[in-house]
């Protein structure tokens, strides 16, 4: 991985000056490009599903695979930091789901997705949700491929929470407020949630959505143009 | 919550730094370096590694090896945007909220009505080392 592109002997030659110039996320961002090339010799599509612990990611997902099977062969990516327990979730829509623990990491990475896409056969699927681990920070660091990226922020997060993440927000394709049906007893303003989003990313598409109840998944699909 | 965020905040670190110190010890080896002197990384302000937690990390992982004592120089880059209509390029600009009083990243453009893409700032690089080799 490390390149060595120079030697310079200093003074008395006790001491090597060494200029490596590796870039230890470019070498992520390298295996995300490989990944996304494989994704689309195949012609599958990719969706990273980024957001914070219980803000509704594996709900969407769930979701998401009633509303597409029958318009597309769907595979799902768990990332947890252990257990399946989502991934019998999901699983119990008929998608076919491999976990991917990461120990104790905070995120999924590029390395990691592409081990997992080889337990799939990638000519059977065409569409892949992959579930990031519960997170607001360090997935944005870590491209996996995917060609959208979308995250979930409730409203039970607290009004504040895009504002507070901006970060994720500006690398996501689509945003989902999730658990609408609680923002009257949270006292938060969707609204103002969702212009949070514009104004730090203009060109991210926003839906409201009650993951549980399924209202609002629709637009998330739509604005994904699934 | 927030000690929960925080512990993934410098794991996250913790992970980069592992594989900087890695690198640095892989490279030392090629060399017969009886020391590792110096470690100069260049970290882009749009990652998400904190320099604080970083330079932790260092310390802590280079505990015991030929790196313990080093010193790590760590230059900062901005982040760089580039506008897909106007064609303007600079920092990436940030937005005042009085309401919040902190100033909020934004890919408006600060010139015309487009937006823009991060060309910069992402960087987390190993730039060059300093060994003792005798």
């Amino acid at each position: 991985m490390v390149r060595l592109k120079e030697v310079v002997e200093a003074e008395e030659g006790e001491v090597y000056d060494i200029e490596l110039e590796a870039d230890l996320l470019e070498a992520n961002r390298r295996l995300a490009e490989k990944n996304r090339e494989l994704l689309q010799r195949y012609d599958v599509k990719a969706i990273d599903i980024m957001g914070a612990i219980g803000s509704g990611k594996t709900s969407l997902i769930e979701k998401m695979v009633q509303a597409l099977t029958g318009k597309y062969r769907i595979a799902a990516f768990k990332g947890d930091l252990t257990t399946t327990i989502d991934a019998e979730r999901i699983e119990r829509h008929g998608a076919k789901t491999v976990t991917i623990t990461t120990g104790k990491e905070c995120h999924l990475d590029a390395n990691l997705v592409g081990k997992a896409l080889q337990r799939l056969d990638l000519k059977e699927i065409d569409l892949l949700l992959i579930e990031n681990v519960g997170n607001l920070i360090c997935p944005a660091e870590f491209p996996l491929g995917a060609d959208q990226r979308a995250v979930v922020v409730s409203v039970t997060e607290g009004p504040y929470m895009v504002i507070k993440h901006p970060f994720i927000f500006i690398d996501a394709d689509v945003v989902a407020i999730n658990k609408m049906d609680l923002a009257d007893a949270m006292g938060v303003d969707m609204k103002k949630l969702a212009s949070d989003v514009k104004r730090t990313n203009p060109k991210a598409k926003v839906a409201l959505t009650n993951c549980r109840s399924g209202e609002g998944v629709k637009e998330v699909i739509d604005a994904l143009q699934l | 919550m927030t000690s929960l965020l925080a512990s993934c905040s410098v794991l996250h670190e913790f992970s980069m730094t592992s594989q900087i110190v890695k690198n640095v010890l892989d490279e030392a080896k090629k060399h017969n370096a009886k020391k590792v002197a110096e470690v100069h990384l260049v970290i882009g302000k749009l990652t998400f590694l904190g320099l604080e937690q970083v330079r932790f990390s260092y310390k802590v992982l280079t505990e015991g090896s030929i790196m313990e004592n080093s010193k790590l120089l760590i230059e900062t880059k901005d982040g760089a945007v580039k506008c897909s209509s106007c064609g303007y390029e600079g920092n990436l600009s940030t937005k005042d909220d009085p309401l919040y009083h902190m100033p909020v990243p934004t890919l408006q453009c600060p010139n015309c009505a487009g937006t823009v893409n991060i060309i910069g700032g992402r960087e987390c690089l190993i730039k060059s080392v300093k060994l003792v080799v005798k």
